[in-house]
């Protein structure tokens, strides 16, 4: 326990010039098993930070940490300057949270939770009447505001959730798997209110295992997995950093792929000209990494060999994830 | 052995489930029931072991004279109420069993709609579900009788066939409540109204614990309406031969059957109009009153002037306990006020009603029995105004535990409540604060109307009644800031239901019904150490006007329990709150 922090609290006094987030050596452990296993990591204000990796990476849990509501088991951690652990409420009193599962308060309307979550920060009801209504009609809620939440479709209550996290007027908003369980269109509903908000100058951190997602809304991003920082920077770079511009995608029918993928890779590994780097083998496909895959797919075509189905796509987060850790985010 | 599969013909699998698909869905249920087999087993086992010495063995002490009982062919008190407790027990378990598992099937778990999914039909979910809750019954009417007999208070050969009768009357309470209860689209708070409004009364006025002549004329008509009643009489005739014609067991027997078989049709329909090819997504009574009130309030926040200036800044402090506490009590509070507005008003205005219902069904029924009244310091006093104050103090703790407790719980782990609250500048000393004054809050609500009865029927003289309106939120802390500090050491719903079953043998041990001399002197000790005997007798030290060094032994035992209660639950503030 760093119970130190407090003493050494030289981080900046004035909050509103601190980095929104500054994390060193961040560890946290839960019993023997280690969640957080010494990560150090920077916001800088305004800017739009993910946290990308698989179900257990230990995302939720800095998220947790970042909130004020789990302590450290070893790091600091500065939210706006100020040490979450030591002054909790003085560190929410900054933040929007918007949860994996939305927690909307089922006793109370549409319009009663915005309140209500405002009465929370102590803020004037007078005030929050007005607050209230400007955030349903961000949220493209208001003419929902008497219903009951449990009246909602699931992209009404994220929304909901979205607005309800808006009500302090944030410095930073923590989203934890914003658009999971959504369908396409609300998706991209939900996305363009967070451009809206970034443009603003809201800082936002969010962690996602969606990498479309990621590639929309993350000036910045770090990889996770078992709880340890695999990569950093931004999605373009990661993906120029750890694949090619290309990737082939090729089915060949139950079990026969790594049998054949075993025989493509001194195939292709032999021709020049293709910018061939490597095979990734799935249960249901072959993933072949080439900066020119249209060439790669005739050389294989020359070959004699016939896929059920090809695809040629541009290289995506979801392949610098599975090269850094060989597995993929979804599983 | 057959080669084949067995889901290989279909046909053969739709004509079986069309014989025994009730089977499958009671089977589903039964196998439900068995992460609270512990708890059913338990409450089965004692209820009637706790009720035979408290009731029996205690009110009998008091009552005295037992060829008072000899008319109606029973030896002792305790032999003539035992048949009564063994129906009256069962059928309370017919409120829950055929209120929260219904709602569970049809809206919170929607299990229902899993055996929709096969070849099971509607009418067999619903016939599933009431053969389910039927041995249920069954097993806790087989453990009470066999503990009856080992209390030798069964008389007659005939006293196993209680079994059936016990059922019965479980069935003929439980099934409209069912057919009630199956009807809604949501449920908020009905059942708890159920629970206050008709099982509570019928329990109180079916001469369970006093043959109905007892009370006054006026009040027969509640018992003859009560199943309970019925069950009742017929329970006496099979336990030691109570002399009744053949034509009232006849009336008995017809009542009972005539109200499953109707409240049954209308179940069957329900089940079928919800889960079949109509989908009726089932009522949501109050529905357009709540509407009505929702634009009342919205006019009057119109009417108000709108927010000047800049955006104001969230409520934080520095300072001492800064990380705990955020100096916003209110807002918690506020909240708890907003979710009993737009809940059904009627359930939170009614809580008093319990300790009324009480009062006036043992008041007056019991009372008959007496020779005089109880025995108190100076001369004899009603057994009425005996047990006024201590139900009081019963009523206090039962609405503090249960806000501390159950609801804390259900915040904590069900709606997320407390999680949505820890994602604020709140901290969590405003939110166990707030929680604990909204309990005291109720408390003082429900305390304030049962003690308005009370000096409007000459029980206790208004000053008395003011000293214990504040006494009432005192003991009501006591045991809010003990049941937070247990809640936070709670893990599991079925920890939850133990808990709960501390509460009924604490009030029948409490000498709230009894003075505690009929008992030995070890038990004496055992009801001493419990908290609510200081409650109900601090209660009587006020109401009687008779204060001694033990008054002060009482308030230090309660004070003991808010510091110590208080400590626990602030220094667990985190594994409660922060979870």
């Amino acid at each position: 326990m760093s119970t130190s922090s407090a003493l050494d609290t030289s981080a900046p006094a004035d909050s509103s010039a601190a980095p929104a987030i500054e994390a060193t050596d961040l560890v946290k452990q839960y019993g023997d098993f280690t969640a957080v296993n010494n990560i150090s990591f920077s916001v800088t204000r305004g800017e739009s930070f993910g946290l990308l990796g698989p179900n257990g990476a230990g995302k939720s849990t800095t998220m947790r940490m970042i909130a004020a509501v789990s302590s450290r088991t070893s790091g600091t951690m500065y939210v706006s300057g100020i040490d979450p652990q030591a002054e909790g409420p003085r560190v929410r009193a900054r933040l929007g949270v918007i949860p994996q599962q939305d927690n909307l308060d089922e006793d109370l309307t549409v319009r009663e939770n915005l309140i209500m979550y405002g009465r929370y920060f102590g803020l004037p009801r007078k005030y929050l009447l007005a607050k209230a209504d400007e955030l349903l009609e961000f949220a493209q809620l208001t003419h929902k505001a008497k219903a009951r939440v449990e009246d909602l479709s699931g992209g009404m209550k994220r929304r909901l959730t979205i607005a309800r996290a808006l009500i302090n007027e944030p410095e930073i908003l923590l989203l934890d798997e914003p658009t999971t369980g959504l369908d396409p269109q609300a998706r991209h509903v939900l996305w363009d209110r967070l451009f809206r908000l970034k443009e603003t100058g809201t800082t936002l951190v969010l962690t996602t295992h969606h990498m479309e997602e990621a590639e929309q809304l993350c000036d910045r991003l770090i990889v996770v997995d078992h709880g340890e920082i695999m990569a950093e920077g931004s999605p373009a770079g990661l993906i120029r950093e750890h694949s090619t511009r290309e990737v082939l995608e090729l089915r060949f029918g139950m079990d026969r792929n790594p049998e054949i993928a075993a025989a493509l890779e001194t195939e292709l590994g032999n021709r020049e000209g293709l910018g061939y780097s490597h095979i990734e083998v799935l249960p249901d496909r072959l993933l072949v990494y080439a900066d020119d895959a249209e060439a790669a797919l005739e050389a294989i075509h020359a070959d004699g060999r016939r896929p059920m189905t090809s695809l040629i796509r541009r290289s995506s987060l979801e392949d610098v994830f599975l090269r850094l850790t060989g597995r993929t985010l979804v599983d | 052995m057959s080669t084949s599969s067995p889901t290989a013909d279909k046909d053969a699998i739709s004509a079986k489930v069309g014989a025994r698909g009730a089977l499958y869905q009671a089977e589903r249920i039964l196998r439900s029931m068995r992460a609270y087999g512990g708890v059913i087993l338990f409450s089965s086992t004692f209820q009637p072991i706790m009720y035979i010495l408290a009731m029996g063995l205690g009110l009998g002490a008091l009552i005295g004279a037992t060829d008072d009982f000899v008319e109606y062919g029973a030896e002792s008190y305790l032999m003539y109420i035992a048949p009564a407790i063994l129906a009256s027990t069962v059928a309370m378990s017919a409120g829950i069993e055929f209120t929260f598992p219904v709602m569970a099937g049809f809206r919170w778990r929607r299990e229902y709609y899993a055996a929709q999914a096969t070849a099971i039909t509607p009418g067999q979910i619903a016939l599933g579900h009431i053969m389910a809750a039927s041995v249920r019954f069954l097993v806790h009417s087989v453990i009470f009788l066999a503990v009856l007999f080992i209390f030798g208070v069964l008389s007659s050969p005939l006293a196993w066939l209680q079994l059936f009768t016990a059922v019965l009357g479980a069935l003929a309470i439980g099934l409209p409540i069912m057919a009630y209860i199956s009807t809604l689209r949501e449920e908020k708070g009905h059942a708890a109204l159920i629970q206050r409004f008709v099982i509570m009364p019928l329990f109180l006025f079916s001469g369970t614990f006093y043959p109905l002549s007892n009370l006054p004329v006026f009040m027969h008509p509640i018992g003859w309406l009560s199943p309970i009643w019925h069950t009742n009489e017929l329970g006496r005739v099979l336990a030691f031969g109570q002399p009744t014609s053949g034509l009232m067991i006849g009336v008995h027997l017809t009542y009972l059957v005539g109200i499953v078989v109707v409240s049954y049709v209308f179940i069957r329909r329900t089940y079928i109009r919800r889960l079949g090819y109509e989908e009726w997504g089932g009522r949501t009574p109050g529905a357009k009153r709540a509407a009505r009130k929702q634009q009342a309030l919205e006019t009057k926040e119109a009417a108000q002037a709108a927010w000047q200036g800049d955006a104001p800044q969230p409520t934080v402090r520095s300072g001492l306990f800064s990380n705990m506490y955020s100096g916003n009590i209110r807002a918690v509070f506020q909240r708890g006020i907003m979710a009993i507005r737009n809940s059904t008003g009627l359930i939170f205005v009614s809580g008093f009603l319990e300790p009324v219902l009480f009062l006036a069904s043992f008041g007056l029924g019991i009372s008959p029995m007496l020779e005089g009244g109880v025995e108190a310091a100076d001369g004899t006093i009603s057994y009425a105004a005996f047990i006024a104050p201590a139900l009081l103090a019963v009523a206090a703790m039962n609405g503090a535990v249960f806000d501390s407790t159950w609801n804390v719980f259900f915040k904590l782990r069900m709606t997320k409540l407390y999680r949505t609250m820890m994602a604020t500048s709140l901290g969590p000393l405003d939110v166990a604060v707030g929680e604990i004054l909204l309990a005291l809050f109720r408390g003082a609500l429900y305390a304030l109307g049962f003690l308005v009865i009370l000096t409007g029927a000459g029980l206790v003289s208004p000053a008395a009644a003011l000293l214990m309106w504040i006494t009432a939120l005192f003991i009501a802390l006591g045991f809010a800031c003990v049941g937070m500090a247990a809640t936070s050491f709670m893990k599991r719903f079925q920890q939850m239901d133990w808990m709960m079953m501390v509460l009924i043998p604490m009030f029948l041990f409490s000498a709230t019904l009894f003075p505690i001399s009929v008992y030995p002197a070890g038990v004496q000790a055992v009801i001493q150490a419990l908290p609510l005997w200081h409650g109900v007798e601090l209660m009587r030290d006020i109401a009687f006007w008779e204060f001694s060094s033990l008054t002060l032994v009482h308030i230090g035992y309660y004070l003991v329990m808010i510091l110590v209660g208080g400590t626990i639950a602030t220094y667990r503030m985190k594994a409660l709150f922060l979870r």
